[in-house]
C-alpha cells in the first residue's frame, strides 16, 4: 500500500512537469495550427541553461529559470517571426517538416558543442529526499511541482483575464474571424509560440536536477509529449494537465505495477488507442 | 421496383436530429428534386446516401441492393455517382486527369481511360479546357469538371448538390439543359437546389425537407403551393 | 534527355567500384546506394500518395532481424532471409495500415511513430527472441559462388553489386508504380481523399497497397543492414532517427520523383560520410539545415526543382 502511495507521488509530481512541457506544445498547435517537432529541444535547450548557469556562475536553477524563461520568450518570438511565419502558408505537414529539420539542428549543434556526456546538476541541499509520511519525495521535485503549479496558474490567468489571453483564444477557435475582429493575428503567433518556448524552457530549467542531461534528450521527451497532447486533446490546456499528470502515474504505476520493461509500451499503446477511437482525447475537448 | 429505396433513414448528431425518419422511393429515369431551408439536412442525406456518412438508422437499397455499412468508393461501383456543394477537383492536375482518374474505374488501360475522360469532357462542354489544370478552371467549368468525373463512372443515378450555386443566368440555362441531356442519356438523378426556377423546371418531382424530416412530396406545381412548405419559408403568418 | 542520363547514370553505377580501391569511398558509396533505396521506398508512400510516415523504420527493423535469425537460427542462405524479411515486412504493412490509415495528416504520422515506438520496445524486451539489448551478430557469412567464382564478403564490392541491384529495383519500381493505374490512385489520394473516394477509388486499399510495397523494399533493405553491418540492436535498427532520415532523403531530394531520392541520397549521406569521418558528429547539423532551406526555399526538393528549371530552359 505504501508502494502504491508512492508511486502516485512520484507519478504525479513527475508528471505535472510534463503536463508544463505539452502545454507549451498544445497551445502553440491551438493558435497556430502546428506540431512544432522542435519543442522537446527546447526544453533540452532550458537545461542546458540552466546547467550552465548553475555550473559556471553558481546560480540556483530555481532562480535561473527567472532568466532563462524570458530569454526562450524572446528566441521562441524570434523563430516564429523569421522562420515559421514563411513556412507556414505552405500547408501542416509542410511545417511539420520544417520544425523536424529544427529540432533535428538545435539537437545537433548542441551535441556538437557540448558532446553527448550524460550530465547531472546536483545541488546541496537536494541529496537527501524529504520524507513526509513516510514518502519519499526529492526535494528539487518538489519545488519544481510547486513553481510549475505557479506557472500554470499565471498561464490560466493571462489566457483567460487578459486582452492578449483572450485574442489567442479567440484566434484558437477562428483565426479569420479573430483577425477580422481586429486581432493582429501574427502578433498572437509570435507570442504564443514565445509563450510555448518558454514553458518548455521553464520546465527544462525546473527539471535538470532530477534528470540526465544530454543534448539529445529533446527526442525521448517530444515523444512523450505528443503522447500526453493526444491523451489530453490536441488544442486544450486543462487536457495537457490531466494528460501529463496521467503519464506520469501510468509510467510510475507501470513500472511497479506492470513491468520495468513494457511500461513505455503501455503509454504508446494507449496513445494509438486514443488516436483512433478518441481523436479528440479521452476528455474529448481536443480539435481533430 | 423503384430504382432507389430510402426507408426510415434517420441521423443524429449527438442531440441534433439531422435527418428523421425519411422514406422516399426514386424511379428510373426521373429527375428528383430536393429542396427545403438551410440546414434542413438535404446535405446529410446524400452524404448518408453515398457512404460518406453512417446513418443512426434506417435501410437504403439500389435495385434492391443494401447500401448501408458501404464505403464511399463502393456505393460509385453500385452506381451511384455525386458532386458536392462546394466543387472539390483534384486541384493541381489537368481537367483530363481529373476525369482519367474517375474513368480508370472501367477502363483499365491509361490509353482508354483518357479517351473516356476525354469523350465526358465534350459532353459537358469542357474539350477545349481538358489541358488546364482544375485550380485555373473559372466556378462554372469547375462544376461541370466535377460532372464529367461522376459521369465517367458510368452511374445510374447521379446525386448533384446544388449545382447552380454561384452561376449567372446564362450558366444556370446551360445548367438546366445538361441536366436535361443527362436525364436523356439514361441517367437518373436527384439534386439538391436552392435555385428556385430552375429546379422547378427541370424536376419532375420534388421532396420538401424541413428539420430532418419530409414535409411534402410531389409535382413541383403541387408542392409550392402546400401550406407547410409555404409556412417552412416563410413562416406561419405567410399560409 | 532523361534517358541518356539514366543510361549514363548506370554505366556509373555498374564500373564505379572498380574505379576506386580506396575502402571509404566504397563505403560512401554503398551508404548512398542503401539510402537511395530507403528514400526511394518511403517516397512511394510519402511522396506519391502525401502520407508522411514517421515510422518506416520498422520495416527496416523487421526485415533486419528476419534475416538475422533466419540465418543465426534456421541457418537459412542470408539471400533467402532477405526475401522473406522483404515478405515479412510486407506482411506487417497490412495491419499496420488499416490502423493507421483511419487517421489523417500528422494524426496518421504520430500513429505510424507509435507503432515503430512499440515495435522498438517490444524488440528490447523480448530477450529470447531477440536477445534484446544485447543485438544478433554474423561472425561468418557463408560462402556463395558467383558466376564461377567464390564470393569474398570480406571486400566491400560484393555488398556494393548487391546494394546497387536493390537500389535499381526499387528505382525500377517506383518508376513503374508512377506510371501505373495505382500511382495515379495514390496521387489522387494525396490530393483529396474524399474526392477519390467519390470517384470510386478504394483509398484504402490503394494506400495499404503503396504502404506493402514500400514496406517490402525497405524490408529487403533491412536485411542488407544486416548482412553488411553483421550486428543488429534494437536501436540501431528500429530507431526514429532513422525514420526521419529517409523523410529527409526524400524531401530534400525531391518528393514524387523518380530520381529525386538518388540526389537526396548524393548530397546528403556524402556531406554526412564526410563529417562523421572527419568530426564524429556533426552531419545531421546538415540534414536539418538542408530540410528547412527545402522547406522553404526549394519545396520540390533539389532534383524537382533541377527538373524545372531544365524545362524552363527547353
Amino acid at each position: 500500500m505504501e508502494s502504491f502511495a508512492q508511486s502516485v507521488v512520484s507519478g504525479v509530481l513527475t508528471g505535472s512537469l510534463y503536463a508544463m512541457i505539452a502545454i507549451g506544445l498544445t497551445i502553440v498547435f491551438g493558435v497556430m495550427r502546428i506540431i512544432n517537432l522542435a519543442h522537446g529541444d527546447m526544453v533540452m535547450l532550458g537545461m542546458f541553461g540552466a546547467y550552465w548557469s548553475y555550473t559556471l556562475w553558481g546560480i540556483d536553477p530555481f532562480l535561473s529559470v527567472c532568466i532563462w524563461a524570458p530569454l526562450m520568450f524572446a528566441g521562441g518570438m524570434l523563430v516564429q517571426r523569421f522562420l515559421l511565419k514563411q513556412v507556414m502558408p505552405k500547408g501542416e505537414l509542410n511545417t511539420l517538416l520544417y520544425t523536424a529539420g529544427l529540432s533535428l539542428l538545435i539537437a545537433n549543434v548542441a551535441l556538437f558543442f557540448w558532446t553527448g556526456d550524460y550530465r547531472t546538476l546536483n545541488l546541496d541541499y537536494a541529496v537527501m529526499p524529504a520524507r513526509p509520511f513516510g514518502i519519499s519525495v526529492p526535494i528539487p521535485l518538489a519545488i519544481a511541482f510547486v513553481m510549475a503549479i505557479a506557472i500554470t496558474t499565471a498561464l490560466y490567468l493571462l489566457l483567460s483575464r487578459t486582452d492578449v489571453g483572450r485574442a489567442m483564444r479567440a484566434t484558437a477557435q477562428n483565426a479569420q474571424s479573430a483577425a477580422l475582429m481586429g486581432v493582429d493575428v501574427g502578433r498572437i503567433d509570435m507570442v504564443t509560440f514565445g509563450l510555448g518556448t518558454a514553458l518548455a524552457a521553464a520546465a527544462g530549467v525546473l527539471l535538470v536536477p532530477s534528470l540526465y542531461l544530454y543534448p539529445t534528450v529533446g527526442e525521448i521527451l517530444i515523444v512523450k509529449c505528443f503522447v500526453i497532447v493526444v491523451l489530453g486533446g490536441l488544442g486544450s490546456v486543462p487536457g495537457a494537465i490531466a494528460g501529463g499528470v496521467l503519464l506520469g502515474l501510468v509510467e510510475s504505476l507501470g513500472a511497479v505495477y506492470v513491468s520495468v520493461a513494457y511500461k513505455d509500451t503501455i503509454g504508446f499503446v494507449l496513445f494509438l488507442l486514443v488516436l483512433l477511437f478518441r481523436p479528440s482525447g479521452l476528455f474529448g475537448v481536443g480539435k481533430s | 421496383m423503384a430504382l432507389l429505396e430510402v426507408h426510415g433513414l434517420r441521423k443524429v448528431f449527438g442531440g441534433l436530429h439531422a435527418v428523421s425518419d425519411l422514406s422516399f422511393a426514386l424511379h428510373r429515369g426521373e429527375v428528383l428534386g430536393l429542396i427545403g431551408p438551410n440546414g434542413a439536412g438535404k446535405t446529410t442525406v446524400f452524404n448518408l446516401i453515398t457512404g460518406f456518412l453512417a446513418p443512426t438508422a434506417g435501410r437504403v437499397s439500389l435495385e434492391g441492393e443494401n447500401l448501408i455499412g458501404l464505403k464511399p468508393h463502393a456505393v460509385v461501383k453500385k452506381g451511384i455517382a455525386r458532386t458536392f456543394q462546394v466543387v472539390k477537383p483534384f486541384r493541381n492536375l489537368t481537367a483530363l486527369e481529373n476525369v482519367t482518374l474517375a474513368a480508370f474505374l472501367h477502363e483499365r488501360s491509361r490509353p482508354k481511360a483518357e479517351a473516356r475522360a476525354r469523350r465526358m469532357l465534350e459532353r459537358v462542354q469542357l474539350g477545349e479546357r481538358r489541358g488546364a489544370e482544375a485550380v485555373d478552371l473559372t466556378l462554372s467549368e469547375q462544376k461541370r469538371l466535377e460532372i464529367a468525373r461522376a459521369l465517367a463512372t458510368d452511374p445510374k443515378i447521379l446525386f448533384l448538390d446544388e449545382p447552380m450555386s454561384g452561376l449567372n443566368p446564362t450558366e444556370v440555362e446551360a445548367g438546366c439543359e445538361l441536366v436535361r441531356q443527362i436525364r436523356q442519356d439514361g441517367i437518373t438523378v436527384i439534386l439538391v437546389e436552392h435555385h428556385m426556377r430552375a429546379i422547378m423546371r427541370i424536376s419532375d418531382r420534388i421532396i420538401v425537407l424541413h428539420h430532418g424530416e419530409k414535409i411534402a412530396d410531389g409535382a413541383p406545381q403541387d408542392v409550392v403551393q402546400d401550406r407547410g412548405v409555404i409556412a417552412a419559408y416563410l413562416g406561419e403568418r405567410a399560409v | 534527355m532523361t534517358r541518356l542520363l539514366a543510361a549514363a547514370g548506370i554505366l556509373v553505377l555498374v564500373s564505379a567500384p572498380l574505379l576506386t580501391g580506396n575502402p571509404f569511398f566504397q563505403h560512401l558509396m554503398i551508404m548512398v546506394l542503401f539510402w537511395t533505396l530507403l528514400g526511394a521506398s518511403w517516397n512511394l508512400l510519402g511522396g506519391f500518395a502525401g502520407q508522411v510516415s514517421f515510422g518506416h523504420a520498422v520495416f527496416l527493423g523487421i526485415g533486419a532481424y528476419v534475416t538475422m535469425l533466419s540465418y543465426l537460427s534456421l541457418g537459412l542462405s542470408p539471400f533467402l532471409g532477405m526475401l522473406a524479411g522483404g515478405a515479412i515486412g510486407a506482411m506487417f504493412a497490412v495491419p499496420i495500415g488499416l490502423i493507421c490509415f483511419r487517421l489523417r495528416g500528422p494524426y496518421f504520422s504520430l500513429a505510424t511513430l507509435a507503432v515503430a515506438e512499440i515495435v522498438r520496445l517490444v524488440a528490447l524486451n523480448w530477450e529470447q527472441l531477440t536477445a534484446g539489448p544485447m543485438g544478433l551478430l554474423i561472425t561468418q557469412l557463408p560462402p556463395l559462388s558467383f558466376a564461377g567464382a567464390t564470393v569474398d564478403w570480406e571486400s566491400k564490392i560484393p555488398f556494393y553489386y548487391l546494394a546497387a541491384a536493390l537500389a535499381l529495383s526499387a528505382m525500377g519500381l517506383t518508376h513503374a508504380v508512377s506510371r501505373s493505374r495505382l500511382g495515379a490512385y495514390l496521387t489522387a489520394v494525396r490530393e483529396d481523399i474524399d474526392s477519390a473516394e467519390a470517384v470510386g477509388i478504394d483509398t484504402v486499399r490503394a494506400r495499404v497497397t503503396a504502404l506493402a510495397l514500400s514496406a517490402f523494399i525497405v524490408g529487403l533493405a533491412g536485411g542488407f543492414y544486416s548482412l553488411y553491418f553483421r550486428y543488429v540492436d534494437p536501436d540501431a535498427v528500429f530507431a526514429i532517427s532513422l525514420s526521419v532520415e529517409m523523410i529527409f532523403i526524400a524531401v530534400v531530394g525531391g518528393l514524387a520523383t523518380t530520381a529525386g531520392p538518388i540526389v537526396g541520397a548524393v548530397v546528403l549521406v556524402t556531406i554526412a560520410e564526410f563529417f562523421r569521418d572527419r568530426f564524429q558528429a556533426g552531419h545531421l547539423i546538415f540534414y536539418g539545415l538542408f530540410m528547412m532551406l527545402v522547406i522553404r526555399y526549394l519545396p520540390e526538393g533539389i532534383w524537382g526543382g533541377l527538373r524545372r528549371l531544365l524545362a524552363a530552359r527547353a
